[in-house]
C-alpha cells in the first residue's frame, strides 16, 4: 500500500508540473502577444520607410545587409558609432571575468557567449568542473550566513524565549532581512547606475538571483552611461552573496 | 583557500576564453565594417546619419527578438508552442532569453510563476534522480544475486549509469540536433550541455530556425529530454560534489 502511494504521489507530481507549465504559458501568450505584434508592425514600417527613401536600394542588396548586420549583432558587435568604438572588446579580461563567472553560477545572460568551436569546448568543460566548485563555494557562504541567524537565536534564547518561537522569529529574520538585501535595496541601487524603474531593478534581482538569467537586462551593458570602476565588483559580490543567502533558503 | 582556489579558477577561465574568442570578434567587427563602407560607396545618396539610425533600428528590433528578414511576417513567438518553451526554460532556470517578457505586466508575473515554479522543478527532478538511483540500484541487486559479486555489482552499475546517461543525454542528441537544425555536431553538444546545467545562454535554441521546418514530435522529444537529462546531470554533479568534500 505504501508503494501505490508514493506511486500515486509521484504520478501527481508530474500531472501537477505540467499542469503548471501549460497555465502559465497560456498567461505568458495572453499578456505578450499584443506587445510582440505591435513592435513588429515598427520594425517592418521602419524597413519600409528606408526603402522608400533610398530607391535605388534594391531589396536583395538590403535583406543581405540585414542578414550581415544580424550575423554581427549576434555574434556581440554592435556597429553604432564610428571605428573607435571597436576598440574597445566584448572580451577584455573584466568582461571575461564576468562572462566566466555567469558560466558557474549557472545564471547564463547570454549577451556575451563563445562563438569559436574552441572557446565553446572550453566553455563545456569549464562549467563541468566550475559548477560542483560554485554549489560547494556557495554553501559555505551560507554556513557564514547561518551562524548569524545562529548567534541571534542564541541571544533570544538567553533572553527566555521558547525554541518554537526563536525559530520562526530567526527564520522570518533571515527572510526579511534577505528580501531586503538582496532584493529591495539593490533595486534602488540599480535605479541610480542604469536608470531602470524600480520594478524592472526587481525583475532583473529576481532573474539573476534565481539563476535564470534571460540577459534582456544586464548590468554595466549600456553604451551610454558612465559606471565607477568597481561597479561590476559590487554587483558580482551581491550576486554570491545573493545565491548563497537563496540556497540556504531552500535547504529550510 | 576556498575562496582563492574559486576566485583563480574563475581568473583562469576568463583568460582562457579572452585568448579564445578576442581574434574571432575582431574579425567579425572588421568584416561588418567593411560591409557598412561599401554599402555606403555603392549607393552616395545614403546618408550616413539614415543608415545609422537604421541600424540602430534593427538592433533594436534584434534585442526585442524580432528579425526583419523577408516579406513574411513570420509565426508569432508568443504562440502557445513558444509560451510554453519559455515557461519550461524559467522555471527549470535555463532562461534562454531568446523569448522574454517586455510588458511590465509579463514580467511581473514571470516573478510570481517562477518562485513558485522554480521549487516545484526541484522537486520533480529530485523525484526523477531518485527513480533513477531506485533504478540502478535494483539492477546492480540483480547482478549481485545473479553472479554472487558484491561490491563490485555497485560500482559496476554505476559507471554503466553515468556512461548510458552520458550517450543517451549528451552524445547522441547532438546527432539529432544537426540533422534538424543544422548545427555541427561539436555546436550540439555545446547547447546540450549548456542547456542540461542550466546555464542556458541562448546562442542556441532547438526549434526557432525560421528557415526550416520541425516534425510535431520534436518539441515534446525536446522537453522530456530536458527534464530527465536534468536529473541525470543533476544527480552526477550531486556526487561529484560528494567526493570534492
Amino acid at each position: 500500500k505504501a508503494m501505490c502511494s508514493g506511486r500515486l504521489q509521484t504520478a501527481l507530481l508530474v500531472a501537477g508540473y505540467f499542469v503548471y507549465l501549460l497555465v502559465g504559458a497560456a498567461v505568458f501568450q495572453a499578456l505578450e502577444r499584443t506587445a510582440e505584434k505591435q513592435e513588429k508592425m515598427a520594425a517592418s514600417q521602419m524597413k519600409e520607410a528606408f526603402l522608400q527613401n533610398f530607391t535605388q536600394l534594391t531589396v536583395a542588396e538590403m535583406e543581405q545587409f540585414m542578414k550581415n548586420l544580424i550575423e554581427a549583432i549576434q555574434n556581440g558587435v554592435y556597429p553604432v558609432g564610428n571605428e573607435s568604438q571597436f576598440e574597445e572588446s566584448n572580451w577584455d579580461f573584466s568582461n571575461s571575468f564576468f562572462f566566466a563567472g555567469t558560466v558557474v553560477s549557472t545564471i547564463g545572460y547570454g549577451t556575451l557567449h563563445p562563438k569559436t568551436a574552441g572557446g565553446q569546448i572550453f566553455c563545456v568543460f569549464f562549467a563541468l568542473f566550475g559548477i560542483p566548485l560554485n554549489i560547494v563555494f556557495l554553501h559555505h557562504v551560507g554556513k557564514m550566513l547561518s551562524l548569524l541567524c545562529k548567534k541571534l537565536g542564541e541571544f533570544l534564547y538567553e533572553k527566555g524565549m521558547r525554541k518554537k518561537k526563536i525559530k520562526f522569529l530567526t527564520l522570518l529574520f533571515f527572510l526579511a532581512t534577505g528580501i531586503l538585501v538582496f532584493l529591495c535595496l539593490p533595486s534602488v541601487f540599480f535605479q541610480i547606475t542604469e536608470g531602470w524603474s524600480y520594478s524592472e531593478g526587481i525583475y532583473f534581482a529576481f532573474i539573476t538571483l534565481s539563476t535564470i538569467g534571460f540577459g534582456d537586462y544586464v548590468v554595466g551593458k549600456q553604451s551610454d552611461r558612465k559606471y565607477f570602476s568597481y561597479y561590476r565588483v559590487l554587483v558580482a559580490i551581491w550576486i554570491l552573496f545573493g545565491l548563497a543567502w537563496i540556497a540556504l533558503l531552500f535547504n529550510l | 583557500v576556498l575562496l582563492a582556489t574559486y576566485m583563480g579558477y574563475v581568473g583562469l577561465g576568463a583568460a582562457v576564453l579572452q585568448a579564445l574568442e578576442r581574434p574571432a570578434e575582431v574579425q567579425a567587427a572588421q568584416h561588418l565594417l567593411q560591409e557598412r563602407w561599401e554599402l555606403l560607396a555603392n549607393h552616395t545618396c545614403l546618408q550616413g546619419p539614415a543608415l545609422q539610425r537604421l541600424i540602430e533600428g534593427i538592433i533594436q528590433a534584434y534585442k526585442s527578438g524580432i528579425t526583419l528578414q523577408g516579406n513574411t511576417t513570420s509565426l508569432g513567438r508568443w504562440d502557445y508552442s513558444g509560451s510554453f518553451f519559455f515557461s519550461i526554460s524559467a522555471i527549470t532556470t535555463v532562461g534562454y532569453g531568446n523569448l522574454s517578457p517586455s510588458t511590465a505586466a509579463g514580467r511581473i508575473f514571470c516573478i510570481v510563476f517562477a518562485l513558485f515554479g522554480i521549487p516545484l522543478n526541484l522537486v520533480l527532478l529530485n523525484e526523477i534522480g531518485q527513480l533513477m538511483l531506485l533504478g540502478v540500484q535494483h539492477c546492480s541487486c540483480r547482478l549481485e544475486e545473479m553472479f554472487h559479486w558484491q561490491n563490485k555489482a555497485s560500482f559496476l552499475m554505476k559507471t554503466c549509469a553515468l556512461v548510458t546517461g552520458l550517450l543517451l543525454f549528451l552524445l547522441l542528441p547532438p546527432l539529432l540536433f544537426s540533422d534538424k537544425e543544422g548545427w555541427s555536431y561539436e555546436e550540439g553538444f555545446y547547447y546540450s550541455f549548456i542547456t542540461l546545467s542550466t546555464i542556458g545562454f541562448g546562442d542556441y535554441v532547438v526549434g526557432t530556425n525560421p528557415d526550416r521546418t520541425y516534425p510535431s514530435w520534436y518539441k515534446n522529444v525536446i522537453s522530456l529530454w530536458i527534464l530527465f537529462g536534468m536529473a541525470w546531470l543533476a544527480l552526477v554533479i550531486k556526487f561529484s560534489i560528494n567526493l570534492l568534500e
